[in-house]
């Protein structure tokens, strides 16, 4: 568990081997669960799995390190076309296109805090807003990144010994929770480990971090290549669930997932999924809601939209720090009475 | 020559659009050190309302009075009713950098929703006050008019105004020491809340005036002030969101450079220029061109 | 004694095996989505977002003409229920709406599904090819739709955009030759289709500007109309979306500049022209431009198809302007109910693709000549003619006789014929079977 706490993190903390078995009995729930429930669920699980590797970048990023990012599907693209590409014009086997995405998003996340290393607060919010806008239109200007019908990359058809009744969907959410799974739990690792530390002292106060001995421009550019990685590597998923192009990577996409970040509770890696799965929900809920007003079109076809925002602003003004921590906070007010 | 000549033209144009936006995002980062996202929002509202005034009357400036005094009192309403209860509750941390994004970015949500609602999600548009029809100087037309001329000297207006607002009067004294630090100014005796509010609303002006200048040149719909959004913000960021000529002088450097590429290298490089524009200016002035040093990080 | 854990497989057995027996008792199911009293049809268009404005009026008018065909007896009795989601114009979305439409809601087919690469996304990954679902009357004119290899189940339904392209390419080779041609395109597929079909019929521009979608008002057209002015261009063809094409004719206008228009279908519809372009001289700037349509004009009352929709658009969705939108609409529902009367009294999602596949090519609509759709192809119309847009925004034929030029998405040449049109079904309700 992750805490803000140093002193009761020492009590409550899982030990590695422990959070591996946690982990892995977690991943086999999910497994039984994805035979239970119909393909509408299985394909949303799978679009979850993605959501959270993604929330989960933003965590490390800005719960972590403290840099704000508006436009982190710019890295999502980035993997995305970098695994389509690979598989494309490589032919590279599938597993190997994820590393590709990882690596090239990692690499670009590594140039750009190069760059962005002395911007701070709004201004780097700035240039990553600008660069999540920017991006995905270049693959306009080449052809060879498919223009706007995009590149179609898929995992392949799942393997024949699963059976006929193993379907296309079962196939990506096992993949994608697989790797989101494996993701989260070596990124737990990272957060818990010393870097995990130095970051939170740097978000706390880089001036003091930088007394104690901290390199604050390393520390920054070393979370935010990672951030990009795993970033890189949702989008690699989200292109094998949806498709490669340039309107698939919206600027929406860059708020729903710091949104999903503030809904997860920004400094908790836990919170990430509880975030995708709010995230999957609330505009179905508000859909159904909607429906119950068949009258005008004009208020049907908005009304979703307004619910999930109005959901969102109530979420976010009263409890802004995750419906987790809010929870947390209450239990402790209970016990201290 | 007579290219360069156009091409700067279209960039002053192009420029003074983004900068009245980016002077009303200045204005409420400058009281309260927040991205209004929701301002492409307020200034839609305002905008359809100045439709409804034009359509309904034919009087253009009619319509921009309504727009303002909407304008206003939105802003008033939004910084009341949305930020101070966040402010309430949120505290110190990576999540009070995030937390007013999308609490705006909601806001905006529920706004066009709203005027999808009650306007629907097609297209609207409202005719330019004064002519659109270029300029001709020695027998060739210049891309520049009337219109054009009063976008520009709209935008010079506000910005002056406010500067003398914010650099000379006490009420702009007390603006700027309630956002740079709220603490010390309540203890001079300066009633923070109030002047926020005020800052907002002087926001929420200028936003109307930018919605209402941009939309006779354009189409209205619920979603047409998005693209503005983006733009105003990376112009007040490469201004240094910490002055209003800053914001201006972003806008402007924005909107030349955008010219430059669409006239000179591609018509499909709006976005990538926007990036590079802004990588570059704060590779250079890591605080915008206009921002200093001096200035509280984050 | 027999043990509690063979009590309960024995008593699972039996639950399996009656389940199995009342199942296969049950008289084999209709088809998903028809019932005894309605078929369900779905579709996923932008109805909100930068991409809604216009596109939001297809599905309400599909509707609207649904509705009528209800309230007339339905399809063999059996009424048209349309299920409209909103996918914002995100393929991530379309996904997930199409989803909801077949594995939630059921649907029998999909119709109008608008957006290429949204429905590139839900072919690749919704997969509705290999599970038989039929999308029909697809609302993009993107050429590879009408790969049948690749799109079994997808129809489309107007001329592709390479198609326009040559039609347009023939007709300026005709009337133009020797003058400065230049062109101006959206930077996407919509425009490489347009481009790749100009290339084909070996038509060069003296200019070609692109612009990227969302960023076209007048401010940016002024460095389209810079670019065509000094290139000294005598005849430009737009083929943009409406909210360009307006931006390019005001500007222009603005400027002095006077070439010859000729507009392409997609930003052609005088109505949305006369809204973006807000000048009261709007109407002055469409005079005497050419235009393409494969229907009558929206405009055009004298027209039977024109004036039974509009009829049905007044009753059915009062208050909506009657204009190009909903006239595409409109048309594909009509197509759509003949298409669900030939897929037979009890329609299942194959006959309703065989009965495409082989009396699609003679269904009645407004639109002028057949669908190309058959066995080997998934062609929509196939054919525009030409006219010039008068002082009230209609386009007026430039014939009386209304010649068609008609082509393929290939090589194929450009052939001519007089304008030829099933007569509208009695009170617009089809009969066929």
């Amino acid at each position: 568990m992750v805490c803000l706490d140093q002193r009761r993190c020492v009590v409550h903390k899982l030990s590695t081997k422990k959070a591996f078995i946690a982990y892995f009995a977690f991943g086999w729930l999910l497994l039984i669960v994805a035979d239970r429930v119909d393909e509408l669920r299985v394909y949303q699980g799978a679009t979850i799995a993605v959501t959270t590797l993604a929330i989960a970048s933003i965590i490390l990023l800005t719960g972590y390190s403290g840099q704000v990012s508006l436009g982190q599907g710019a890295f999502l693209a980035v993997g995305a076309y970098a695994a389509a590409l690979s598989q494309t014009y490589w032919q590279s086997p599938f597993w190997f296109t994820l590393l590709i995405a990882i690596l090239v998003s990692a690499a670009f996340g590594f140039i750009l805090a190069f760059a962005a290393g002395r911007m701070s607060g709004p201004y780097l919010a700035g240039t990553t807003l600008a660069l999540a806008v920017g991006l995905p239109t270049l693959a306009n200007q080449f052809s060879f990144l498919g223009g706007e019908t995009g590149l179609v990359y898929d995992a392949g058809l799942p393997p024949e010994r699963f059976g006929e009744e193993f379907t296309l969907y079962k196939w990506f959410f096992w993949i994608a929770a697989f790797v989101a799974l494996i993701a989260m739990f070596l990124l737990r690792n990272l957060l818990n480990s010393r870097f995990g530390r130095t970051w939170k002292a740097l978000r706390a106060n880089s001036t003091a971090a930088s007394l104690c001995g901290v390199n604050v421009a390393q520390s920054k550019i070393t979370a935010f290549t990672i951030s990009a990685g795993l970033a890189g590597l949702a989008g690699a998923l989200l292109g094998m669930i949806s498709i490669v192009a340039p309107s698939a990577f919206p600027l929406s996409l860059s708020f729903t997932i710091i949104t999903g970040a503030i809904l997860a509770g920004v400094t908790s890696l836990l919170g990430s999924m509880l975030g995708a799965v709010i995230l999957v929900v609330i505009p179905e809920i508000a859909d159904v809601i909607a429906h119950q007003f068949g009258d005008s079109e004009k208020i049907t076809t908005n009304l979703p939209g307004f619910i999930v925002s109005v959901l969102l602003i109530l979420t976010v003004l009263f409890s802004p720090n995750g419906p987790a921590e809010a929870m947390r906070k209450r239990k402790e007010q209970h016990a201290k009475h | 020559m007579r290219q360069l000549i156009g091409t700067l033209l279209i960039g002053l144009t192009l420029g003074s659009i983004y900068s009245l936006m980016a002077l009303a995002l200045v204005l409420v980062w400058r009281s309260t050190r927040v991205v209004n996202f929701a301002q492409a929002g307020q200034a839609i509202v305002t905008t359809y309302i100045a439709y409804e005034i034009v359509t309904r009357t034919g009087v253009f400036w009619l319509a921009v009075l309504f727009a303002v005094v909407a304008g206003a009192l939105l802003g008033a309403g939004v910084e009341y009713f949305l930020m101070r209860t966040l402010f309430r509750h949120v505290d110190e941390g990576p999540v009070a950098a995030l937390a007013p994004v999308i609490a705006t970015l909601g806001l905006l949500g529920v706004i066009k929703s709203l005027v999808g609602m009650i306007w629907g999600n097609d297209f609207r548009s409202f005719y330019p006050p004064v002519s659109t029809d270029n300029f001709v100087l020695f027998g060739e037309t210049i891309p520049f008019s009337r219109f054009n001329v009063l976008v520009i000297l709209s935008t010079t207006v506000v910005m002056i105004i406010f500067s003398f607002i914010f650099q000379r009067t006490d009420l702009g004294l007390s603006l700027r020491a309630a956002a740079f630090q709220p603490e010390i100014a309540r203890l001079a005796g300066i009633r923070v809340g109030p002047i926020r509010t005020i800052g907002w609303v002087f926001a929420g002006v200028a936003g109307a005036i930018a919605g209402v200048l941009i939309t006779p040149n354009d189409v209205l719909s619920p979603a047409s002030l998005d693209v503005l959004l983006v733009f105003g913000f990376v112009a007040a960021v490469i201004g240094g969101l910490e002055s209003l000529p800053g914001a201006v002088l972003g806008g402007v450097v924005l909107g030349i450079g955008v010219s430059f590429v669409l006239n000179y290298v591609g018509t499909t490089l709006i976005f990538p220029t926007v990036f590079v524009v802004l990588l570059l200016a704060l590779i250079f002035k890591p605080n915008g061109l206009l921002g200093s040093k001096k200035v509280r990080s984050a | 004694m027999i043990s509690l854990r063979r009590k309960k497989s024995i008593l699972a057995a039996v639950a399996v095996t009656s389940f199995a027996l009342i199942a296969s008792a049950v008289p084999a199911n209709a088809e998903v989505g028809v019932s005894s009293t309605e078929i369900k049809l779905g579709t996923t268009v932008p109805m909100t977002g930068i991409a809604a404005p216009g596109y939001n009026k297809v599905a309400p008018a599909m509707k609207a003409y649904f509705d009528y065909i209800n309230d007339n007896g339905g399809v063999y009795g059996r009424k048209i229920n349309l299920i409209i989601k909103d996918d914002r114009y995100i393929p991530q979305e379309a996904i997930n709406k199409t989803n909801e439409l077949i594995l939630k809601d059921k649907v029998f087919a999909l119709v109008g599904q608008l957006g290429t690469a949204n429905h590139l996304a839900v072919t690749s990954k919704v997969r509705i090819a290999s599970r038989n679902i039929p999308s029909l009357f697809l609302n993009t004119g993107y050429s590879g739709f009408a790969d049948v290899k690749k799109f079994k189940t997808s129809f489309m339904h107007f001329p592709t955009y390479v198609a326009e392209a040559k039609i347009l390419s023939s007709y300026i080779k005709e009337n133009f030759t020797g003058k400065k041609t230049c062109l101006l395109v959206q930077n996407d597929e919509f425009g490489a289709d347009a481009s790749k079909g100009f290339a084909a019929a070996g038509l060069t521009f003296d200019e070609t500007v692109k612009y990227v979608s969302g960023t076209q008002s007048a401010t940016t057209a002024q460095t389209w109309i810079t670019r065509f002015a000094g290139a000294k261009c005598e005849v430009v063809v737009l083929f943009s979306v409406s909210s360009a094409t307006a931006a390019a004719l005001g500007v222009a206008s603005a400027a002095g500049y006077k070439p010859q228009w000729i507009l392409g279908s997609v930003g052609a519809d005088s109505t949305t022209l006369r809204i973006a372009l807000n000048n009261p001289q709007a109407q002055a700037l469409l005079n005497g431009a050419i235009g393409v349509s494969f229907m009558p004009d929206a405009l055009d009352t004298t027209d039977e198809y024109i004036s039974l929709f509009r009829e049905v658009n007044t009753k059915y969705s009062p208050g909506v302007a009657f204009d190009t939108n909903v006239l595409v609409g409109m048309n594909a529902a009509m197509l759509t109910v003949q298409a669900l009367r030939a897929a037979g009294k009890n329609p299942t999602r194959r006959s309703l693709i065989a009965a495409m596949e082989s009396k699609g090519s003679t269904f009645a609509s407004a639109a002028y000549g057949n669908l190309a759709v058959s066995k080997t192809s998934r062609a929509g119309f196939t054919g525009y003619w030409f006219g010039k847009f008068n002082l009230a925004g209609a386009l007026i034929p430039l014939d009386a006789g209304r010649t068609m030029y008609t082509t393929d998405s290939g090589t194929g040449p450009v052939t001519k014929a007089s304008a030829k049109r099933a007569p509208l079904p009695a009170k617009g309700i089809p009969t066929n079977s």
